[in-house]
């Protein structure tokens, strides 16, 4: 019972890391064990810890997850969704579950330089759509590239994610900053909001009003206090910019 | 429909695409998302003139593409959410964001003021149509299983 524990808790951590929703994942596990036939199962999620009791007519056993750092990778979020169905199908051995967990750690991604040419076309893209022209969308792009690039190093040196935000906020908006003055464009507003759409935390604070307001208060209000700060990272990249050039306009 | 409002469908469909690839959205799935912001948009474009409130309008197209985001789930056996996060990628409003710092820079209060709350309307009006559908749906079947 315990090594299975053990690797059920693993299939609930990756979900967490790979950005599934709270009381998805609770529900999940919740899900697995009665499968398995526990007598009572108690799950406490949010989004830095998993807490699992689970009761046997005997013993309990309990184990607990710190989760440091989350991504946003929905396709293993779909693999680990359909394993947990299979499991309350099937009611898998820890040896089975090892196997297919280790299968779904080695699932495909897309290249590196293909996220940088997403980057540059997101916030292309966005420019036109907030009414940019075509040259703003062109500058625009490339410095949705450069943004990609100046993430890569944050996470490469300080691994840090409010940081790693409000350099590329300042990084955009100075490079946006220094095209204006060059009169190569003429509309900064555009090209920065263009930027800005790729850093926005907007997923994060919808999934933290929607646990809010589910009953899941705690990530709810985790989630939302994350979301204000990395839109204030944000704004004190633009806000740098401004202060040192006396205003962005 | 104007030419912008064409421009501004097709970039909401990119935007929704490029972001389901950035969160290793594939096959199906993808297809889904990128659809599905397409639908976000071309909806609102649609409704913006029929209703000339846009708090309410982004309420309805949250709710619209939550339901077709619970729909696709059923039919792609996958969580709903990657779903209505990538098609509501158009409508997060970053430019409503981007001229609430300009306002907040240039020191005028009651600019600043109206922008913030008007971006915090838009978030909202979000959230809350997303809400309207997918805590009913979760709390439906989790009753259901409960039973």
């Amino acid at each position: 019972m315990e090594k299975l524990l053990d690797s059920i808790m693993d299939i609930g951590e990756q979900m967490l890391i790979n950005g599934a929703e709270v009381h998805k994942v609770e529900d999940s596990i919740k899900r697995m064990f009665s499968a398995y036939g526990t007598k009572r199962t108690d799950v406490f999620i949010i989004t830095s810890s998993i807490v699992v009791t689970i009761h046997t007519d005997d013993k309990a056993y309990t184990q607990t997850r710190r989760i440091t750092e989350t991504t946003t990778d929905y396709e293993k979020v779909h693999r680990l969704n359909e394993l947990s169905r299979s499991i309350c199908k099937n009611k898998y051995s820890d040896k089975e579950i090892r196997n297919q967990l280790a299968e779904i750690a080695k699932s495909k991604k897309y290249p590196l330089w293909f996220e940088f040419i997403c980057y540059a076309i997101i916030s292309g893209a966005f420019t036109l759509f907030f009414g940019g022209g075509i040259i703003e969308a062109a500058v625009s792009f490339i410095i949705g590239a450069l943004v990609r690039f100046v993430i890569l190093l944050c996470d490469k040196t300080v691994k840090n994610k409010i940081f790693s935000k409000f350099v590329s906020a300042f990084i955009a908006t100075s490079l946006a900053y220094i095209t204006l003055r060059l009169s190569i464009i003429s509309a900064v507003d555009k090209v920065i909001i263009g930027n800005i759409m790729t850093l926005i935390p907007g997923i994060g604070l919808t999934t933290a009003l929607k646990d809010l307001l589910v009953g899941d208060s705690i990530a709810g209000l985790l989630r939302t206090i994350e979301a204000c700060i990395t839109a204030l990272a944000i704004a004190a990249g633009y806000f740098a910019v401004a202060f040192l050039t006396g205003g962005i306009i | 429909m104007t030419s912008s409002e064409l421009i501004q469908i097709a970039a909401g469909l990119i935007g929704s695409l490029c972001f389901g690839i950035l969160f290793n959205m594939r096959g199906k799935r993808l297809i889904a998302a990128a659809v599905g912001g397409l639908l976000s948009w071309g909806l609102f474009v649609v409704l913006s003139h029929i209703i000339f409130n846009e708090p309410i309008n982004y309420f309805i197209v949250a709710a619209v593409i939550s339901l077709y985001s619970e729909i696709m789930a059923r039919i792609l056996k996958t969580p709903a959410a990657p779903v209505v996060t990538t098609s509501l990628i158009p409508l997060i409003p970053g430019g409503s964001l981007y001229y609430t710092m300009a306002s907040a820079f240039e020191g005028s209060f009651n600019t600043f003021l109206e922008k913030a709350v008007s971006t915090l309307k838009l978030a909202g009006a979000l959230a809350l149509g997303i809400i309207v559908i997918t805590a009913t749906s979760q709390l439906l079947f989790r009753h259901v299983k409960q039973k």
